[in-house]
């Protein structure tokens, strides 16, 4: 009698970590979950597991921004030559595209500076250049996610000793799936191709 | 009755620790510590630095496994042959594997894993705790000889990597671990198999120039030796030349990698300027893009000029 509630806790602690023995199990060496398998196809850049945060906080992955045609460039807010002619070139895109396409397309940036564009950082940045909220998303990620992620663009980069990135110029556009149809390498060239491109898989 | 309940509870948590415990250590490599040192990149762009300092970490005695590679895609059946997404590796993921879940007459168990791309080796290394090496504590592992400090200048090591490059790979590839240690203790670099690094393209000298910045115009066709800072270092030119014909997706039937991770940070007594100085370093480490390779026109053909078929 004077047992059982030792028992009782026993019982109860098995229970209860049983839940997070799993999880940990589930780290290494159970089989990974693979909804992201079944929910996105084989090309699509939503795979990605990684964990990304937006210029508000929010923790997201790019599975988040299924289900609309995607616009994304990688850049760094501290960029004094070819990002802002880059995103630019983004602006541009966006006031070439047909109302209907403008409203659903969601522009994307991912910040090569993980170390200086914090949330707080691509904040101020978005509020600097002017990008509305409701479609443009700043994202801030670990180096070893923006790494994967530029590898899928094609996209290469390179840190200099004063902290700025080289980087290739590359408009990358995602159909609704997360798939690339289209990329348009380099800076000020014309952005009808991508509209066009844009357009198409918004429908 | 509290008291017993947590104690309990205490015996309940440590039985899931204890449990935990053997799964960490099983199928450990090796690893060996390189001490902090200067990596000179070979060609650089105008804006680099002669030498990047790399910080002391530790790195795989040798390459991974094709039995290591196993327990991988056995507890992670997304990465297995038939399973892997074209995202993430080209045809010809771990082809000679009997199946997902068997090696087979052609992949001996303790040869080195080959015919795996860029996002899978980094998932394993990821799922040991791991990761790969950047090119410059890739290169600065394999600077030494069997028996000096530079290997490039010791005759029997120089002869035994040029060998290496002379003969068409052996098949099915020999184990791991049979070559002379290099005075690190490490093994097979440069002799069996050709290793994945984290950075190996970050050179913006491409064949997509328009979409590049900050481009040294020099490193262009001829001009790439010109920069060169050791012409006769041949099998630095062939490393790199060999890393930028690369792409995260390709897999190579000799094309394999080792692990590596940063060293634990050890507590020291809290000294404003040494930490500042330490934070340096560690930054610096952290800076695997701070190298530039060289485009040399090497390219395509040459992964498929040096494999055995």
């Amino acid at each position: 009698m004077k047992r059982s509630p030792a028992l009782l806790a026993l019982t109860l602690s098995a229970a209860l970590l049983s839940a997070p023995l799993a999880r940990a199990a589930a780290c290494c060496h159970a089989p990974a979950p693979e909804h992201e398998a079944a929910a996105f196809s084989e090309k699509s850049l939503y795979q990605l597991d990684a964990t990304w945060t937006d210029d508000r906080g929010n923790a997201l992955t790019l599975g988040s921004l299924q289900g609309r045609p995607v616009v994304l460039a990688m850049v760094f807010a501290n960029c004094s030559y070819a990002c802002p002619i880059l995103v630019n070139d983004m602006q541009r895109l966006r006031a070439a595209l047909p109302d209907e396409v403008r409203e659903r397309a969601q522009f994307v940036l991912v910040s090569f500076d993980h170390e200086r564009d914090t949330p707080a950082a691509l904040a101020a940045y978005r509020e600097r250049v002017g990008l509305d909220p409701e479609y443009w998303t700043l994202l801030h990620g670990e180096p070893e996610n923006i790494q994967e992620l530029a590898m899928l663009l094609g996209i290469k980069f390179r840190r200099t000793p004063a902290g700025d990135y080289a980087h290739s110029n590359v408009i990358t556009i995602l159909n609704e799936q997360g798939e690339i149809v289209h990329q348009r390498p380099g800076l000020q060239g014309e952005v009808a191709t991508a509209a066009k491109a844009l357009t198409l898989v918004s429908r | 009755m509290n008291t017993t309940a947590a104690r309990a509870l205490c015996f309940a948590a440590l039985a899931v620790v204890l449990a935990a415990a053997p799964f960490v250590a099983r199928g450990e490599v090796a690893m060996r510590t390189i001490p902090a040192g200067e990596f000179k990149p070979l060609i650089r762009a105008v804006d680099e630095p002669a030498s990047v300092a790399v910080a002391a970490f530790e790195i795989d005695e040798r390459p991974v496994t094709n039995a290591e590679f196993l327990e991988f895609v056995t507890a992670n059946p997304k990465w297995q042959r038939s399973r892997i997404s074209r995202l993430f590796s080209d045809i010809g993921y771990l082809a000679d594997w009997a199946g997902d879940l068997e090696l087979g007459p052609s992949s001996p168990a303790d040869a080195p894993v080959v015919r795996v791309s860029w996002f899978a080796a980094r998932a394993y290394a990821a799922w040991r705790g791991k990761r790969l090496p950047t090119t410059a504590e890739w290169e600065l592992a394999a600077t030494p000889g069997y028996t000096t400090a530079d290997g490039s200048t010791e005759p029997a090591y120089r002869n035994a990597v040029l060998a290496w490059f002379a003969r068409p790979t052996p098949w099915p590839l020999p184990a791991v671990g049979q070559t002379p240690a290099n005075l690190h203790g490490l093994r097979d670099l440069n002799t069996l198999v050709w290793e994945w690094v984290s950075d190996f393209n970050t050179a913006l000298v491409t064949g997509e120039s328009r979409g590049d910045t900050g481009l040294d115009r020099t490193l262009f066709c001829g001009g790439a030796a010109g920069g060169a800072r050791d012409l006769t270092n041949y099998p630095a030119f062939m490393r790199a030349g060999f890393r930028s014909s690369l792409q995260a997706r390709y897999v190579v039937p000799n094309l394999g990698f080792r692990c590596a991770r940063d060293l634990p940070v050890e507590p020291t007594a809290i000294d404003p300027a040494s930490e500042a100085s330490a934070s340096v370093i560690l930054s610096a480490a952290k800076n695997p893009l701070g190298v530039s390779q060289p485009d040399i026109a090497a390219n395509r053909s040459l992964d498929s000029s040096l494999r055995s078929e």
